[in-house]
């Protein structure tokens, strides 16, 4: 009975988790990031070369509840401010990261593409082959 | 009048397909290429041409592996009869063209013609980026906008970098407001104390097309959050016969107040030996944001000494 019921709570805290984790292919050279090497790769301040091999850099949808969490919690920006980024970005020859329709299709490109980074919800990577490399939580 | 109608398309067209505010252009499909540009128009009353197109730009950009490509080109102060520059003759100006190899991830070389990595205006000097239409007096006096030659950048901890430029060489591009070199050397310090504070360090010397030579001096800091920005900006220059820009300074304040809304207030204290000039220009300004790659401005200018009071207004567009 005890056993039933821890794992309720335990299923029930995965069903509702607020984390929020940034992952990379298997391959992945690096085992974690900090925040602000994943805001200089998220927000193109610097290359990230592995090898010859630049890295893919994913994003979602505007208005994505993920993108907006990360934005908030990871980047630490607001929208308006990211809009601002982006355009002097532009003009400066920089690009944002591609865009992802949904997390399934970004954990396929994080499957077959290396070298590769982007974020998900825990939940939806149980199972893949990916390699977390920082975990925050939406606040 | 064809030319016009296309312009409005393309501004209703950008508009409404930007689904994500912070993509730009469009990838050519099979290409590493992408195309976009923007489109800044004025009017002064004052002026003999009231209402004018500064400049209709494109950029253009290529990414592949270590190498980075961009280039940028315009026609400007296209008036509504047709001319352009006064001149029937449609000219089309290079403003950048430069190829970026990363060498490292902290190291970059770019050759070409490159906005000089000087100060903070110069780095978005057009109209969309930034907070007013008319630009402090530092940005057309004091050093070169735009450099032919070579960059070297390095990054520096966290967010600082480093920047070192070199030419010998005539200038690729046509002339603009800037002054025009066929020698300049500059280095540039950019330094990150927190998300919204930052400042710059910036010293150089240059030789005017068959001209003189001259040095260059200067700091700037930018304050940057979602409620309220400060810039501002301190440059002396030095002239090798005798005659120079003692100082040339602003600060910039902008109020965010609304989501699109903004009100600007500039204050700027120069001294130009070569106008024989001493003032102070103030500046009262309004933008409204629909978009942030869309702008409407409005501003009034004082000058203390020289005749240019006047009203400006702008619209803007990125796409």
């Amino acid at each position: 009975m005890l056993r039933t019921l821890l794992l309720i709570l335990l299923l029930g805290r995965l069903l509702i988790s607020e984390e929020i984790i940034v992952i990379g292919d298997k391959n992945f050279p690096k085992e974690t990031l900090t925040i602000q090497e994943i805001r200089a790769v998220f927000l193109d301040k610097k290359r990230f070369f592995i090898g010859e091999k630049k890295v893919l850099v994913m994003n979602y949808k505007f208005h994505h509840p993920l993108r907006n969490c990360f934005e908030k919690n990871i980047l630490k920006k607001s929208q308006r401010s990211l809009e601002r980024y982006w355009a002097k970005a532009y003009y400066q020859g920089k690009q944002p990261p591609k865009i992802i329709k949904s997390i399934p299709m970004l954990l396929g490109y994080i499957e077959n593409v290396h070298p590769s980074i982007g974020y998900s919800d825990v939940n939806a990577t149980f199972g893949k082959e990916i390699k977390i490399l920082y975990k925050g939580e939406c606040l | 009048m064809l030319y016009k109608k296309a312009l409005l398309c393309t501004l209703l067209i950008s508009s409404v397909t930007a689904s994500d505010p912070t993509s730009y252009g469009w990838n050519i499909p099979n290409t590493p290429l992408n195309i976009g540009g923007y489109i800044d128009a004025t009017y002064e009353s004052k002026r003999e041409d009231e209402f004018m197109f500064n400049d209709i730009a494109l950029l253009f950009s290529a990414h592949k592996n270590h190498f980075d490509l961009l280039g940028e080109v315009e026609i400007s102060d296209l008036t509504l009869d047709g001319k352009s520059n006064g001149s029937r003759d449609i000219e089309i100006i290079l403003e950048r063209l430069q190829v970026s190899y990363a060498l490292e991830n902290e190291q970059i070389l770019t050759v070409g013609r490159f906005n000089s990595s000087v100060g903070y205006w110069n780095q978005a000097p057009i109209n969309i980026l930034q907070d007013t239409t008319t630009k402090p007096n530092i940005v057309k006096n004091i050093f070169p906008k735009a450099t032919t030659g070579v960059m070297y950048q390095k990054g520096i901890g966290d967010e600082d970098s480093l920047t070192l430029a070199l030419q010998y060489n005539r200038d690729i591009g046509s002339h603009d407001e800037s002054i025009v070199v066929d020698r300049h050397m500059a280095i540039a310090y950019y330094g990150v104390s927190s998300d919204e504070l930052s400042w710059r360090l910036s010293a150089g010397s240059y030789r005017e097309f068959r001209g003189d030579n001259s040095r260059y001096l200067g700091v700037g800091t930018q304050y940057d959050s979602d409620e309220f920005a400060l810039q501002g900006e301190f440059f002396i220059q030095k002239h090798d016969h005798g005659l120079s820009i003692p100082y040339s300074g602003y600060l910039q304040s902008v109020w965010h107040f609304t989501d699109k809304h903004d009100s600007v207030l500039r204050l700027e204290r120069y001294k130009d030996e070569f106008l024989d000039v001493s003032e102070i220009i103030f500046l009262l300004g309004y933008v409204y944001r629909p978009w942030e790659r869309f702008a409407l401005k409005g501003e009034y200018i004082y000058h203390s000494k020289l005749p240019l009071n006047r009203f400006v207004y702008s619209f803007s567009v990125m796409f």
